[in-house]
């Protein structure tokens, strides 16, 4: 064997810097997330996509020189890109640019104004969803015992009758417009919600860091807030991002049954269903509000997957 | 020398992970003759159970990656062995149990018949026979009412019982080797002495050979033949039991037995913790992996990675501190030898 | 056991005893007065058609006479077509149910392969098709593809051969089922195939899959023995809300079609304000929905050998 210099056998000792040493960066739970969610490509596509979809919602009816109720008697099913003739129109010399409907109105100003309607609804819906379901879910699951089981039992009787029935007898009973849309399908939509935080409210306060958190002499208040809620709005949010295209897909599903917004309004279920009638001559007409909806739900379809995949701890590497 | 049943020289295997490669095994040999009991001791994530998985290839490839060297089972060369090669050897040549026998069962199938299912593959026997075969291995694990057990499923076994079971199942085909991951971390200690105790009874009926992975010494002292101490994915020290217990030479393996309490209460040691976490294999050290927690540490350890020293018949150590020229190794040996 | 089928059977019963009252209750706030029509009939009328449908006594009154006709079958007469409701119903349903059926066997076993491929070859061109099917199926409301496809598959493709390849509307045989089963089954279909897909990666990843491998077992008897079994009950768990959309998507789907549905009946009474047929189709669908919803509980029940059927 070759003989080793005495000078490498020097003492060194213990290096307590090096044996803790921890090679990988360590993020917080919002960091890590947040990375993830932005490497997602789909993701941040789809949330370009909706920003561009509610911005010009918001704008294009506005800077039309046409107004979605206008119609031109002379000018009815033009197709996409036909110049407006009609002198005594504001709009004269403009193009429509997706062409006019059965009654001569513009179906882009017309397809905007549905937009902005659609989004509402979802928005709206999304959120009352949220307070209701997270409030109502909450409570059950954090006080459980008798409260729990009364409120369950009534949550899932309600639960058992097909919701889309429901809101076709509720619009039927109260007077046309957007508000009782909203109202309608609120009154069903937050169960699946409250059911979703009282589970997860539940399976959390079996596991043991919140036992710990009681035995360190938390308050209900400091539990709550810095425990419960924190483990829980993650799979809120992404139920509320996937609420949304439900949403929209219930209104166009009752626009479609004739009980939609009301004339002149129009929502893009009410143009999808107006659409479909005269779909065989001019398919554009369906074909303008169908891509505007599916685009719509499928950008929140996957937005909703993203956040899920960036939330999951499971897939944190 | 009695038969070798498996051979492992050089093994490395590597993950391939987003933020690299991650060196999981860097070369390890190992053998294993008929009969006998291996114990792989070493602290969670030195790389034990990924060579052990390696035999029988069930590390997901990719991300897993055997890197080189040789395992050889047998006859069989398991590195070169195809996805066919390894479904007849698997269960036939060698069986595993793992660590966790809540969930290692499917939930959804008899414990009767997910024996069955391993009998009928490996075995040339009619249904009828299979079944009756099965009860034999149930029985022989010690099940009571081993005829209606197997009609049950797994969640209706407690813990032990399922363990059994696991060891029923993987002795089922009578494999020359059986792989024992961990088989008793997840289990109350009277359930661990019964199943360690069922390990050593068949282990003298069937004359399978056993490696067995474990973190716990006490587990080993009772039931191995010879033992491997592995540290960051490398074999520092093997040889007998009694050579790791009484003529161990290597720190790492002394701090080991020093964690480990003595059953001798009158003995008023303390025990000793060893500070710091192993490496990350990640960007596994130059030198030896457990310098910075080694309280020998010389300026080579940090270095060079120690060649092995045998120490006696079967009886290797990778220190720096066994090397002729280190300062004070005279002493050493003879306060080891005594 | 029984306990746990009692329970379930008080609940879909006290679900229904709900669905009822309400649908009572929303009829008798709808605004108008179902004797008002074109002409308004003399006083001494009004008053003697009110005492035949006992429109005279009070609500209470009024209430349990309706639970009882409901219990008894009668849910009253259609104000257009001038017939029992329950007549309507037996003779439409049969064709709602078939079309509904067709359309649940398609979505269940095509969603399940699909998302069972997808996730063994995770990342590979079936997975990415099964994403594409997903997506189409969650974004595309069903009445949108029904369209879509009646106007593409049914009028240009049979323009294009020159002969009928599918059927544009109508209902009776195969090639007018084909489309109509499609465009109602492909949400439900896409729900299956992702759900199917994640459990089905889940599964993968246990250890009893390790264990079937390290038995020696093949990859295809593994997938198909140990890991597509597990990973089918969560997709059993949801095939009461399934069959649920499925139905409801028929009100839809027959209208475009053209096909003599029940659903067709309801979008129609839905438009015409017959609000007899359609808090009997409600409280009728409400039923048959319940009851689905009860027997795929039960079932789960018997298929999963880990739930214990304790109350």
């Amino acid at each position: 064997m070759e003989t080793i210099s005495k000078e490498r056998f020097a003492y060194v000792g213990e290096n307590a810097k090096e044996r803790e040493a921890i090679t990988r960066p360590s993020m917080t739970f919002m960091q890590d997330a947040t990375r993830r969610l932005v490497k997602n490509r789909v993701a941040l596509i789809c949330v370009v996509l909706l920003v561009l979809l509610i911005l010009i919602s918001l704008l294009a009816p506005v800077v039309s020189p046409f107004d979605y109720r206008e119609q031109h008697y002379s000018h009815t099913n033009a197709p996409m890109g036909t110049v407006c003739d009609q002198p005594d129109c504001p709009g004269f010399g403009h193009k429509h640019i997706f062409g006019t409907d059965t009654l001569g109105r513009d179906i882009f100003t017309r397809c905007w104004m549905g937009g902005r309607v659609s989004l509402l609804i979802a928005f709206s819906t999304a959120l009352i969803d949220f307070f209701l379901g997270v409030f109502y879910g909450g409570i059950s699951g954090y006080f459980g015992g008798t409260t729990d089981i009364i409120m369950m039992r009534i949550l899932e009787i309600i639960n058992g009758i097909p919701y889309l029935m429901i809101i076709i007898l509720l619009r039927m009973v109260m007077p046309g417009g957007v508000l009782s849309i909203i109202v309608a399908y609120s009154l069903v939509g937050w169960i699946p919600m409250a059911r979703l935080v009282r589970g997860q409210v539940v399976a959390l306060k079996q596991q043991e860091f919140i036992a710990a958190a009681e035995a360190l002499g938390a308050s209900p208040s400091r539990l709550i807030v810095k425990h419960l809620l924190p483990n829980t709005i993650s799979v809120v949010i992404v139920r509320v991002t996937l609420s949304i295209p439900a949403a929209i897909f219930s209104e166009a599903w009752l626009s479609y049954m004739g009980l939609g917004v009301q004339l002149p309004l129009c929502s893009w279920g009410s143009l999808a269903q107006a659409g479909i009638e005269n779909f065989r001559l001019y398919p554009s007409q369906l074909l303008i509000p169908a891509v505007c909806i599916s685009l719509t739900m499928l950008a929140f379809n996957l937005f909703g997957d993203g956040l899920r995949d960036a939330f999951d701890p499971k897939l944190r590497r | 020398m009695s038969e070798r049943i498996l051979e492992i020289k050089d093994l490395r295997v590597s993950f391939d992970t987003y933020a690299g490669e991650v060196q999981a095994v860097r070369g390890v040999s190992l053998h294993v003759d008929k009969g006998e009991v291996l114990a792989i001791v070493g602290e969670s994530g030195c790389g034990k159970s990924v060579t052990a998985q390696t035999v029988m290839k069930l590390n997901p490839m990719p991300p897993a990656r055997i890197v080189s060297g040789e395992i050889r089972l047998g006859e069989h060369d398991i590195v070169a062995a195809t996805d066919k090669e390894m479904q007849a050897i698997r269960g036939r040549e060698v069986s595993m149990i793992f660590q966790d026998p809540m969930t290692c069962m499917n939930p959804t199938m008899q414990v009767g018949k997910q024996i069955v299912e391993a009998i009928k593959l490996h075995r040339k026997l009619s249904p009828e026979e299979a079944k009756a075969e099965a009860i034999r291995c149930l029985k022989q694990v010690n099940i009571p009412n081993p005829e209606e057990r197997a009609k049950q499923y797994p969640h209706e076994f407690s813990g032990g019982m399922r363990q059994r079971a696991m060891i029923a199942m993987a002795l089922s085909c009578d494999p020359k080797l059986l792989i024992a991951d961990e088989p008793t971390t997840a289990l109350d200690v009277t359930i661990q002495a019964q199943i360690m105790d069922l390990l050593a009874e068949l282990k003298d009926q069937i004359s399978t050979a056993i490696i067995l992975i474990t973190h716990d010494l006490g587990v080993v002292a009772g039931s191995a033949d010879r033992v491997a101490v592995m540290y960051a994915g490398k074999v520092v020290e093997t040889g007998s039991t009694q050579d790791i217990f009484y003529r161990n030479a290597h720190p790492y393996t002394q701090a080991l037995l020093k964690s480990l309490p003595s059953p001798d209460a009158t003995k008023r040691e303390p025990l000793v913790s060893i500070p710091g976490t192993p490496p990350d294999l990640l960007s596994p050290p130059k030198g030896c992996g457990f310098a910075a927690r080694c309280k020998h540490c010389m300026k080579i350890c940090q270095e060079e990675y120690p060649p092995e020293f045998t120490l006696g018949e079967g009886h290797t150590a990778s220190c720096w501190l066994l090397h002729p020229d280190c300062p004070g190794a005279a002493e050493r040996g003879e306060k080891n030898d005594g | 056991m029984l306990r746990y089928v009692l329970k379930r059977i008080g609940y879909a019963v006290l679900t229904l005893f709900f669905l009822i009252t309400i649908v009572f209750f929303m009829m008798r706030a709808l605004p108008g007065d179902p004797f008002i029509g074109d002409k308004t009939p003399s006083p001494t009328t009004m008053a003697n058609m009110r005492a035949k449908y006992g429109l005279d006594k009070p609500v209470t009154v009024q209430y349990l006479m309706y639970l009882g006709n409901v219990l008894r079958g009668d849910l009253g007469t259609s104000l257009t077509y001038e017939r029992p409701v329950v007549d309507i119903v037996k003779s439409a349903f049969a064709v709602s149910a078939d079309l509904g059926i067709r359309a649940l066997i398609f979505a269940v076993i095509i969603g399940v392969l699909l998302g069972a491929v997808a996730a063994i070859k995770r990342g590979g061109p079936m997975d990415t098709f099964s994403m594409v099917v997903a997506m189409i199926g969650v974004s595309v409301p069903s009445f949108i593809l029904g369209a879509l496809l009646q106007y593409f598959l049914a009028l240009k493709l049979n323009q294009a051969v020159g002969h009928q390849v599918l059927a544009v509307q109508g209902w009776g045989n195969f090639k007018q089922t084909v489309l109509p089963a499609f465009a109602l089954g492909l949400g439900s279909l896409a729900t299956v195939s992702r759900l199917m897909r994640t459990s089905m990666l889940d599964v993968l990843n246990q250890d009893y899959i390790k264990t079937a491998r390290a038995k020696g077992l093949s990859r295809q008897k593994i997938l198909w023995r140990h890991a597509v079994r597990n990973a089918i009950m969560p997709v059993v768990t949801i095939m009461g809300p399934t069959t649920a959309a499925v139905l409801t998507g028929t009100f839809v789907i027959e209208s475009i079609f053209n096909i003599p549905g029940l659903g067709k009946y309801f979008s129609m009474s839905v438009k015409d304000l017959d609000f007899t047929m359609i808090g009997g189709t409600t409280i009728f669908y409400g039923a048959l929905l319940i009851v689905c919803t009860l027997i795929v509980d039960l079932l789960y029940g018997f298929i999963d050998p880990r739930v214990k059927l304790e109350g």
